[in-house]
Parts: C-alpha cells; sequence; structure tokens
C-alpha cells in the first residue's frame, strides 16, 4: 500500500519540490495551499504523514496544527512542519501545539525522504 | 547518452522557455526556487553571466535562452529558478537555470524521440539530444552538460576600454 | 570488468587493493590507534583473500589469510596495533603483490618467514599495554533504555517505528517495561505507558542511538551506555589496563546520553588530548562563519540606527567574533609532517622503480596549515615528486660523470611567511630543459615561434593543458593526472604556484597557499550597481579622485597620486557596467609585492569582514575574481583578484615607460 502525505504550503515552488522529492520516493502526495485548504483535504481523505509550513495566509500552520489535533480522526497521525534555522521558539510552539516532528528550510530533498522513512517505516 | 530506463522511459521536469518546453532529468533536479536578486559577473559568458545565493553556495545562473538564440524576456510571477547538479569533468557542479514557467514532472518515451534534423533547425544541433512528441507538444531535451562544458573551456576575460 | 579475461580484471582490481591496504599501513604508521584504518586495512586484506580464493589464486589468498587474521585481532581490541606489526605487513605486500603478478616470490621459504615475524609481531603486540581507547571507538553496542511522554502518540509519534529504527542499527533484543502502568480504571488508552529496555549490537556510534530520537529528545527519559567489550581476551597487565570492558552503567538524567568511559588515569598523555570527528570541525567552522557575517550585519546596523548602549554591545560582539574566528583558525591547523611522512615511501619506491639513488630530505614539517589544505595537496606534491624523481634527476653515472654526488636529492620544505604558507619541492637533478619546453609549447600550438617570452612564463608552460615534455608518459608520472591538474588544485585553494631552474643544477617549485582559507577582513566597495570586495591586506590607501585628476587622466593610465605616477584602472571600464560615474570617484590604491595599481570605484561602503566562497567551476577561470562572498543581507559579492588586476595594469605602464 502506497503512502499518502499531504503537503501543505503557499508556496508553489516549494510545494513542487516537495511533491518530486517524495513521489520520487515511491509516496502519493495530495497540495493544498494554506491551513484552510490543508484543514479541508485533511478532513477529506486519508493521510499517513502531514508537512506544513507554519507561515501561510488565511490560516497559519500553527493554528491547522491545533485544530488538527482536537479532532480524533487525527490522532496520530505524524505532522511534520517546516522551520527556519534557529527558530527555537516556534519549534516549542509547534510541537506544543502537536506537531510530531520538524525540518529545517532549506533542505534537501533527501532530508524530507529520510524523515518520511522515520516517521512511516519502510 | 540519455538514461532511458530498459523499459525506453525517461522522468524528466518539463519547463518553458521562450515559448517553447524544454525538459531535463527529473533526477538531476536539486530544488526549484522563486526568482531572487543575482549578482552579475563582469566577463562571464553570456549563458550564466550572474550568480545567485543558494543556500550559503554561490551558484552560477544560467539563461538557456542565449545557448538557444531566444530574445530575453522580461521576468513573470511564473519564473522560477531551477537548481540542477550536473557531473562536469568528474567535478559536481551546481548550476541555477532560469525558467518562463516550470510545468511538471512527466516521464519522456524513448519511442516518440527524434534526433534533431540536420537541417531547418532553428538551434544549433549539438545543444540538443533529441526532440521527443508528447501530448501534441514537441518537448526539446537539451545538451546540457555539453552546453556548460564548452563553456568552461571558453573560460573568460576581463575586458579593458 | 574484462569479460572475456576475469583474471586479469582481478589482477588490476588485486593491485588497487593492495594500493589502498598500503596507504592506510602507512598512514596508521603516524597513527597507530586509528581504527578506521585498520577497518581499511582489515577490509582490503579481507576482500583480496575472497576474491583471490575465487580466481584460482590460491597462495594469495592463503597468505593473505593469515594477514587479515592478524589484523582481526587488532580489529577486535584483542591486540593493539604496533609498528612492527604494521612494518611486518607492509613488507608482506612486496610478497603479496608477486604472488599476485605470478611472479617469483623466492619460493614458500620467503613466504614462511613473513609469516614468522607476523606471529612475532603478535605476540609482541599482545604482551605490549593497549593504548587508550579513542573516545570514538563503538565497541560492541549499546543499552538503551528510554521512556516516552505519555502523550507522544496523540501527536503522531510511534515508537514502534522507533524500535523499528534501533532495528535497523543492529540486532536488537528488547524488552518492554511495564513498571508505570497504572491502573486499568486510570488507563487511558491513548497514551504511551510503556517504556523499552533495548540492547542493541552495532558499530555505529551513540550519535547514531540519538538520532532516532530526535523528535521527543527533549521530552523523554533516554539513556544510552555501551556495552562490555568481551574481557577475556584483553591482556591482562593492571598497571596499564584500559578501561575498555567497564561500561558506565549509571542512568543519565532525562535526555542525557552517557558518553563512552573516560580514558583512564594510567594513559596521562591521552587525557590532554580530545579526539574530535572532521565534520565536528567543519561544522563548527560553518557556524563561525555564518556568526561573522551576522556580525557585521550587525555592526552595519548598530551604527546606522543603534544609539550608544547597542555600539558599544555590537563592538564587543565584534571583538568576541574575531577571536572565536582566530581560535577556529589554530584548531583546524595541523602540522605538514603528516603530509611529508607519506612521500618517504613514495620516493623509497621511486628510486627503487627507477634504479636511481635518491634521498628525501624534509624541513618544516612542524609548520602548520589547514587540515584541508593538506589533504588537497597530496596529489599535487606527488605528481611533482614523481616528476623530480623521474625526469629530473639523473642515473648515478650521469650524476657522478657531472661531478655531482651519486645521490639524488628531493627536498621538500615547508615554513609561514605573512599570510601564506610556503611549500617548496626543490630537486638537485638536471634541471628543466628550457629548449625542449619551448618547442613542445610551439608543437602544440600554445605559443607563436617567434613569441619573446620572460623565464618565467616559459617555465609556467608546463602547466598548460595537454602539456608534457616526457617523451613518452612513463607509468610513474602518468596518471591522468598532469601539472595542470596540479596548478588548478592550488589555485582552487586561492594558492600560486612558481617555478625556477637552473640548467644542469636542478629545479625548484613553490607552492604559496594562503593561510587563512575561509575568512577575510575586505574593504567593500560599490562599482556600478555591484558591489565587491577587496581584500584588506592588499590596500594602501584609499583617495578621493577630484574632478580635474579625473578628467586630466582620462584616456591614460598613469595617474598622479600625491606626487607619484601609479598605474590606475577604472572599474567600471574593466566591468562594462555601462552605468555613469558616480560624482566624486574614489580611487584605492592596492599592492601585491612592490607592484600597485589605483582602482576607480564608485563608493568605498567600509570594512567587511566575510566568508570567502568559492566560485563555481563555471566561473573559475573569470579573470579579476578569486571568490565571492555572502553580505549580510544575503546579497553576493565577488572578491577581487589583486594580483591579477595589478598586472593588468602594468604591461599599458611599460609601454607607456618605453615610450
Amino acid at each position: 500500500m502506497t503512502a499518502s502525505i499531504l503537503t501543505v504550503d503557499d508556496s508553489t515552488s516549494l510545494r513542487l519540490a516537495i511533491r518530486l522529492a517524495l513521489t520520487g520516493a515511491g509516496y502519493d502526495v495530495t497540495e493544498a495551499v494554506d491551513g484552510v485548504d490543508g484543514m479541508t483535504k485533511a478532513n477529506a481523505g486519508r493521510y499517513d504523514m502531514i508537512v506544513t509550513d507554519l507561515n501561510m495566509p488565511n490560516m497559519d500552520g500553527l493554528t491547522m496544527i491545533r485544530e488538527l489535533r482536537k479532532d480524533a480522526r487525527h490522532a496520530g497521525t505524524p505532522i511534520i512542519f517546516l522551520t527556519t534555522e534557529s527558530d527555537a521558539d516556534i519549534k516549542a510552539q509547534a510541537r506544543a501545539a502537536g506537531a510530531t516532528g520538524w525540518l529545517v528550510k532549506p533542505f534537501v530533498p533527501d532530508q524530507l525522504i529520510k524523515i518520511a522513512r522515520k516517521v512511516l517505516g519502510k | 547518452m540519455t538514461a532511458w530506463t530498459d523499459d525506453g522511459e525517461l522522468e524528466v521536469l518539463t519547463f518553458g522557455l521562450g515559448g517553447e518546453t524544454f525538459a531535463l532529468e527529473a533526477v538531476l533536479v536539486r530544488e526549484i526556487l522563486d526568482l531572487m536578486p543575482e549578482t552579475q559577473v563582469p566577463g562571464a559568458d553570456r549563458l550564466a553571466a550572474s550568480v545567485i545565493n543558494f543556500r550559503g553556495r554561490i551558484i552560477p545562473l544560467a539563461d538557456l535562452r542565449i545557448a538557444f538564440g531566444m530574445t530575453p524576456q522580461e521576468d513573470t510571477t511564473d519564473s522560477r529558478i531551477v537548481v540542477i547538479e550536473l557531473m562536469l569533468d568528474d567535478e559536481p557542479v551546481l548550476i541555477g537555470l532560469k525558467t518562463d514557467r516550470v510545468n511538471e514532472v512527466a516521464t519522456l518515451l524513448r519511442d516518440a524521440a527524434e534526433a534533431p534534423p540536420a537541417i531547418g533547425m532553428r538551434w544549433p544541433r549539438d545543444h540538443i539530444r533529441c526532440l521527443v512528441r508528447q501530448g501534441g507538444d514537441l518537448i526539446v531535451l537539451p545538451d546540457l552538460p555539453a552546453l556548460f562544458t564548452t563553456l568552461i573551456a571558453r573560460g573568460g576575460e576581463p575586458t579593458i576600454h | 570488468m574484462s569479460a572475456t579475461d576475469p583474471i586479469a580484471a582481478f589482477r588490476i582490481e588485486g593491485g588497487e587493493l593492495l594500493d589502498e591496504v598500503e596507504q592506510a599501513l602507512l598512514d596508521m604508521g603516524h597513527r597507530l590507534d586509528d581504527m578506521d584504518l585498520v577497518n581499511a586495512v582489515f577490509r582490503g586484506l579481507h576482500t583480496l583473500k575472497g576474491s583471490g580464493a575465487m580466481f584460482g589464486f590460491d597462495a594469495l589468498a592463503q597468505f593473505t589469510h593469515h594477514c587479515e587474521s592478524a589484523f582481526d585481532k587488532v580489529r577486535k581490541g584483542v591486540v593493539p596495533a604496533t609498528s612492527q606489526l604494521v612494518a611486518v605487513i607492509l613488507s608482506a605486500q612486496d610478497h603479496m603483490r608477486a604472488l599476485l603478478d605470478g611472479r617469483a616470490t623466492g619460493g614458500e621459504a620467503a613466504g614462511d618467514d613473513i609469516l614468522a615475524a607476523l606471529e612475532a609481531a603478535i605476540a609482541e603486540a599482545a604482551g605490549a599495554p593497549p593504548a587508550a581507547p579513542a573516545a570514538k571507538v563503538a565497541g560492541q553496542g549499546w543499552h538503551v533504555v528510554f521512556r516516552l511522554p505519555a502523550d507522544c502518540m496523540a501527536n503522531g509519534t510511534n515508537p514502534l517505528m522507533l524500535l523499528d529504527e534501533l532495528r535497523d542499527l543492529g540486532p536488537c533484543r528488547i524488552v518492554a517495561l511495564t513498571d508505570r502502568l497504572p491502573t486499568l480504571e486510570e488507563l487511558t488508552p491513548t497514551h504511551c505507558h510503556i517504556g523499552w529496555d533495548v540492547t542493541v549490537e552495532t558499530d555505529e556510534p551513540a550519535s547514531a542511538v540519538e538520532d532516532v530520537f530526535i523528535f521527543v529528545m527533549d521530552d523523554m527519559e533516554l539513556a544510552i551506555t555501551p556495552l562490555a567489550v568481551d574481557a577475556a581476551e584483553a591482556p591482562a597487565d593492571p598497571a596499564n589496563t584500559a578501561p575498555v570492558a567497564a561500561p558506565a552503567t549509571a542512568p543519565a538524567a532525562p535526555a542525557a546520553a552517557a558518553p563512552p568511559p573516560p580514558a583512564p588515569p594510567a594513559a596521562a598523555k591521552a587525557a590532554e588530548h580530545v579526539r574530535v570527528p572532521a565534520e565536528r570541525l567543519d561544522e563548527l567552522m560553518d557556524r563561525v562563519g555564518e556568526l561573522v557575517i551576522a556580525q557585521s550585519r550587525l555592526s552595519q546596523i548598530a551604527h546606522q540606527d543603534g544609539g550608544l548602549a547597542l555600539r558599544s554591545v555590537s563592538e564587543e560582539i565584534e571583538r568576541l567574533a574575531g577571536e572565536l574566528r582566530d581560535t577556529m583558525m589554530v584548531l583546524r591547523m595541523m602540522p605538514v609532517a603528516s603530509l611529508f611522512g607519506r612521500f618517504r615511501r613514495l620516493v623509497h619506491d621511486l628510486a627503487r622503480d627507477t634504479g636511481k639513488a635518491i634521498d628525501l630530505v624534509t624541513t618544516g614539517e612542524t609548520t602548520e596549515v589547514d587540515k584541508t589544505v593538506i589533504e588537497r595537496l597530496f596529489d599535487p606534491l606527488v605528481h611533482i615528486i614523481r616528476n623530480s624523481c623521474d625526469h629530473g634527476l639523473e642515473k648515478a653515472e650521469d650524476r657522478v660523470a657531472a661531478g655531482k654526488s651519486a645521490t639524488g636529492t628531493v627536498h621538500l620544505s615547508a615554513h609561514q611567511a605573512g599570510g601564506e604558507v610556503l611549500i617548496t619541492i626543490r630537486d638537485d637533478g638536471r634541471g628543466i630543459d628550457r629548449a625542449r619546453v619551448r618547442a613542445k609549447a610551439e608543437a602544440n600550438g600554445l605559443i607563436q615561434p617567434d613569441q619573446l617570452l620572460a623565464d618565467q612564463e616559459l617555465l609556467q608552460l608546463i602547466f598548460a593543458p595537454g602539456f608534457s615534455t616526457a617523451a613518452q608518459v612513463t607509468n610513474l608520472s602518468g596518471r591522468g593526472v598532469g601539472m595542470d591538474v596540479v596548478k588548478r588544485t592550488i589555485e582552487s585553494l586561492r594558492g600560486t604556484i612558481e617555478v625556477a631552474s637552473i640548467d644542469g643544477g636542478g629545479s625548484t617549485i613553490t607552492l604559496r597557499i594562503p593561510l587563512t582559507l575561509a575568512i577575510i577582513d575586505g574593504l567593500l566597495v560599490r562599482v556600478g550597481s555591484g558591489d565587491y570586495v577587496i581584500p584588506l591586506s592588499a590596500v594602501e590607501e584609499c583617495l578621493e579622485l577630484s574632478g580635474e585628476e579625473d578628467l586630466r587622466s582620462q584616456g591614460r593610465s598613469l595617474i598622479t597620486l600625491r606626487d607619484r605616477l601609479v598605474p590606475f584602472l577604472r572599474l567600471r571600464d574593466v566591468f562594462a557596467t555601462g552605468t555613469p560615474a558616480d560624482p566624486h570617484q574614489k580611487i584605492v590604491v592596492v599592492a601585491t609585492g612592490n607592484d600597485r595599481v589605483g582602482l576607480v570605484v564608485d563608493q568605498i561602503i567600509g570594512n567587511h569582514q566575510t566568508v570567502i566562497k568559492s566560485m563555481s567551476p563555471l566561473h573559475r577561470h573569470v579573470g579579476s575574481f578569486t571568490g565571492a562572498t555572502i553580505l549580510g543581507d544575503g546579497s553576493v559579492a565577488l572578491i577581487l583578484d589583486i594580483a591579477q588586476l595589478v598586472a593588468l595594469a602594468q604591461p599599458r605602464e611599460e609601454r607607456l615607460r618605453a615610450a
């Protein structure tokens, strides 16, 4: 069974880069453009992992993570957030909101794939 | 030389440049960036006349339009920089390619590929590996290593007026 | 791989394996307890034995088997590596090569002699006290005890995945710890109440175990302790027993991993040093570099908008960053002795293979050079030394006939001068045949037949790509390496290479490498719309170019500055910026050696400490720039090649003087 990943980011190029990396490693990828779109899609489908940026219009990443975690449907779904280096404060907030792990921007495709494998198993 | 799989397929990233559709091997792509400030390098070949700051590394920004004799165009909101890593002279080299837009990751079929015609082509033949038909489009597969190896061989000299 | 003759293919492969093993052994001569080298030697011998047996090289396989077993003992820590052991295996190399090539080996007796010496070396090593274990020797695995925060699963952490990752490191024995399970009434099914006690057998270091828990590290309990090495095989020497067999069993505080046992008090020398993986130093260097950039941006802001308090703190940070940078530079320095040492065997073998008598003399081994420079210098130096031995030095009879001593000398020296390290390779051979260089250059179309060349220019031709004066590229000097690659490598270190030669007296090649690889103090200037950096060490003075002087010197290439005629370059023209000149042009007078040039720029922005980034290969040959740097705001500024610009300005001056 192919694992499916939801990527939430308002940057088209970043979404494309993530999609390239993950589909190349054999995952199914669905894209969402902001927190609202992310919530809609997460509730409409079944995802094995969610990767999200934090800085987005309409609903930012932190809020989306908190809202997702309120819903028992999404308990246990790994949520990885993208952060810029040395933002320890944001990391703590995101984890308090319920995120599982993080990836530091800018990143190489391999790092993202490594995290997906870590969180989803082989 | 093109790395078709045994099934005669090739995974590529297609992008738009000067009204044409080009493709390059997806495996070469390191990242796709939005446009960012460029710094001119005086004396460098026009093909790669500037550099950008890519994650702390200074990499050349190449405008393939120069290699294909296309007129330079204004940047648009769809313009992107595709960062690739090529092996040139046994050395891995990072290069940013400016594009008008990035399309998608697609699979090309070798059966649909043709060698560039001997005459009637707008572009220098040795800059192109082949042309591939797909979905009504004719996609150009440029020979990037050849393009950039000639650039290195040409070198650059400072000019004094 | 040759499909038609696998045996021939194996001969080549085997030869390469022996080369690698030999290199590792020679390196071990300086670092007996380097487990990476021991493993490399073992792996090479192991492969040689296995493949040898497969392709019918039974004698080789058998012989190699003994060497492999001996090294296995070192690898497992049963016996420490001693220089005697290394010497025996090195001598075994020649025997193994002979077996590989099917040459006469002096019969079984020769092989037996070596094996006897091997046994003696092992026996002696077993009696010797073992070296204090290097901090990074992982031993046989780790004992990991961990408990995750109760709500971790709700947040997407899957303990089963973590256990799987541990299993990826090696075979595991896993025991669930249920001592903290609440009663059924109090149990929250979505909480994680179970802890785990895992014993994993692996060679990976503790950091690999820590990586598994990277996302949960802050909130969990984690204790990592090394597993005991089998104490039975360690030599019993009570006075000096290294604590390889003593695990630290105290469970650590949450999220702390117990480090491998500290060096024993008996090994007093080892306690003064700490082994650090090279990558950690590189990371540290990168961080310091980024700190320098951020600090310069802070200075900028502080001076523009900041009040007194901010400026004063900013200056303090500037001072600290500078000291940190200087300390980092020193950390990465290593004496060239390790580099020079590797050449002894090389020269010894070259002498043997060419049938010449050659001595290698080294001076200045304690001179220190940045670690990466040492590694990058190895190949170029090998090539230069091979050239000297192969082509430069004459055979004994010829030398005596020429009134020289029968033994030729290659003198390798290193010393620091100014901000550079100078490495010279001098031989007292026949020197470079200038006529032949000239002829070859003309034949290759590098120069015109009547072209006048200064002596240094003629000699520098040997670095042109594709050039080789050897009548045939001999097996020793050829390797696809050519002098042009040597020059490129030195240039990529931002160094220069000079050649001097006396007919019949020998040649001297001098490499100049700047000491500070990564960070320089620069002067930031603007020309047109681009910013550029001038290395501060080259700057003599900055002056304003008065309007009248500017007009007067239009079309000329010399300018009068304080009653002196100085060649000058308008960088706007050199870079063809196409922008109009700013009013009040500035002129920065720079110098290299005795030559100076005034560079006319639009604006002098200020001092700037920056991290040097190398140019892409696509831009390496663009003149005028030696690298680039990233400014505080993320934009790129190119670093000017002062030597090139000075040289650019000179000929015009000479032409004018001659006129």
